[in-house]
């Protein structure tokens, strides 16, 4: 199995340093070539189903009930702020 | 105060007023910060907070007011748990500055109740994990041989209850992290059906298997936990309603008729014998006391395991985007491209990293057919194939884990040998079956766990097969010297 270390690292945003693309270049095809054991059932006549529980479409009233205790800890939560608003970094460059 | 070593006797004390909330507490905390440092389960105590609530649930008492079901009872939680104000960080770096803005559902639930959250305690970073080793902070060593594991990757919780720091200790379970620490720690673990347990508040690994269950000594004690935190929180929508809930009052322990269902795959040619021989011992327990043995085949049982291995990273590689050091943990500097990556390289550990990327490879373009949409439906067939066999059985019983608990290290460079350790206790979480972890014996003076499984939401089946069992053995009363 060959995997394109550089590429899923980047879907994953992660900067793997050396050692670790070492690590995982040996670990991750020898756990995906465990798990393709699966290919040997076969499912022609069940569906995929993420959820196996019979709830369907679980709705709540649209109202807010968060407590201002919440929101202001959910705010120092917060790595970054400046009175009330959250700090981010530009999404576009200037 | 050793006599306090269940839920029930600690609040049957309470309540009669032969203790105090307060004694009970100060006991607990004296006994961490004595013995803690060889076993390392808490990452904090909360002292302050603790002994303020000990002392509301005493004013109450002296009040003459009715005491709630768990009045004085220390409980100790995962760090994937949040209470408010108090850091939460899932056993992670990325975390480790994180304070709970927020309260979850089944500790609220607890502390409703009366009962006394005494601290948080070490965990596998993110739950992800089978010995509590990859956790960003220290090891936890097992009560009953220091120089080892406590299992994982809610060991922490387990180490507590074993040492006998509190009674009960809640855990999370996505692929076996309650019932397999429960098993190498010699206590019950109880893995709930999918929905009946609220997530609201839980550091979220594989949303479709997490769920929260109680560590306790007794099947009682895990019941009297169970009673209070379960139940529908509008704040999960997987939560479910339950119509007929389990009261520990009315249990009554009985083999007498029980079927149960004994399944081939669930005895591995590579297991320990003497696991193996302790099983067979706990089966025939069974069959003496009135159980009808039925041998039964589970022919997808086997695939149970590569099927978690894809679903669990696939759904942890999506749930763990979020730490990003955008909304919680620490900002890393730089544009925002470079703040992500160096936020989430320098935040996360080996083995979270190895699952973020094994998921997002497994979702990526060309593969997620293959492998996810396989799983998905693999996963349906296997839980058809339960169902079945439900049909002919009550319980499904067999070895927690293959193997006892391994030296400290043993397996870390090793990730297939460590996913092994969960090869019996996948099923549950990839079907949303409950399944309990209760002591059976013990091979080469390690505990061994005997895993019973039932039906959805039939957890009063598990109570009482699993309740008899105790009543007529002691092993659940043996404590580690260590």
């Amino acid at each position: 199995m060959d995997i394109n270390l550089d590429h899923v690292a980047k879907l994953a945003k992660l900067r793997l340093t050396p050692a670790e693309k070492e690590t995982f270049s040996r670990q991750l095809p020898s756990i995906v070539e465990y798990v393709a054991k699966l290919q040997e059932v076969d499912t022609s006549t069940v569906d995929a189903k993420a959820y196996l529980t019979d709830a369907t479409n679980v709705f709540r009233a649209d109202e807010p009930t968060t407590a201002q205790s919440e929101r202001d800890a959910a705010v120092a939560a917060f790595p970054k702020s400046a009175g009330d608003a959250l700090q981010v970094p530009g999404v576009f460059n200037h | 105060m050793s006599e306090f070593l269940t839920v029930k006797a600690i609040r049957d004390a309470v309540a009669a007023g032969t203790v105090t909330a307060e004694e009970i507490v100060k006991n607990a905390l004296a006994k961490i910060d004595l013995e803690d440092p060889k076993i390392g389960a808490f990452l904090e105590v909360f002292p302050e907070r603790a002994l303020a609530k000990a002392r509301e649930i005493d004013a109450m008492k002296a009040r003459g007011d009715v005491l709630p079901r768990l009045a004085g009872v220390p409980v100790a939680i995962k760090d994937n748990m949040l209470l408010m104000g108090e850091k939460a960080s899932a056993g992670s770096k990325i975390l480790q500055d994180y304070t709970a803005a927020y309260t979850a559902t089944v500790v609220a639930r607890l502390e409703e109740a009366g009962a006394i959250i005494i601290g948080r305690t070490n965990m596998d970073e993110f739950a992800m994990g089978s010995s509590t080793e990859t956790s960003a902070f220290q090891k936890t060593h097992n009560p009953w041989d220091l120089e080892r594991i406590p299992g994982g990757s809610s060991g922490g919780s387990a180490a507590a209850v074993a040492a006998g720091f509190v009674a009960a200790s809640l855990g999370t379970d996505t692929g076996g992290s309650i019932r397999q620490p429960a098993a190498m720690c010699g206590i019950v673990g109880l893995k709930p059906t999918y929905g009946r347990v609220s997530r609201y508040g839980i550091v979220a690994l594989a949303s479709s298997l997490d769920q929260v269950g109680p560590f306790t000594h007794t099947v009682e004690d895990a019941m009297l936990i169970m009673e209070v935190i379960e139940g529908r929180d509008a704040h999960d929508a997987t939560s479910a309603d339950i119509t007929d809930k389990p009261v520990a009052e009315l249990l009554a322990p009985t083999m007498k008729g029980l079927r149960v269902g004994v399944p081939k795959e669930y005895f591995l040619d590579g297991m320990d014998p003497e696991v193996r021989a302790r099983v067979e011992e706990a089966i025939a327990v069974f069959k003496d006391n009135g159980a009808e043995i039925i041998n039964i085949s589970l022919p997808l049982a086997p695939y149970a395991l590569p099927t978690y291995y894809i679903i669990q990273p696939a759904e942890a590689s999506s749930n763990l985007a979020r730490f990003d050091g955008m909304r919680y943990g620490t900002r890393a500097p730089g544009a925002l491209e470079d703040s992500y990556l160096t936020a989430r390289s320098e935040g996360f550990g080996l083995e979270v990293k190895r699952r973020i990327m094994l998921g997002a490879f497994i979702l990526s373009a060309g593969y997620y057919d293959a492998f996810y949409k396989k799983s998905l439906a693999v996963r349906n067939a296997l839980r058809q194939e339960f169902d079945e066999a439900y049909k002919q059985v009550d319980v499904i019983i067999g070895p927690t884990a293959p193997g006892t608990a391994w030296k400290l290290g043993e397996k870390s460079d090793d990730p297939i040998a460590m996913y092994l350790a969960d090869v019996f206790t996948t099923s549950a979480n990839i079907t949303g079956l409950p399944g309990i972890s209760i002591p059976c014996g013990f091979a080469n003076g390690l505990p061994v766990g005997l895993q019973i499984q039932a039906k959805p939401f039939d957890e009063m089946k598990l109570y009482t097969a699993a309740a008899a069992y105790q009543a007529v053995t002691d092993w659940h009363n043996q404590l580690p010297q260590a």
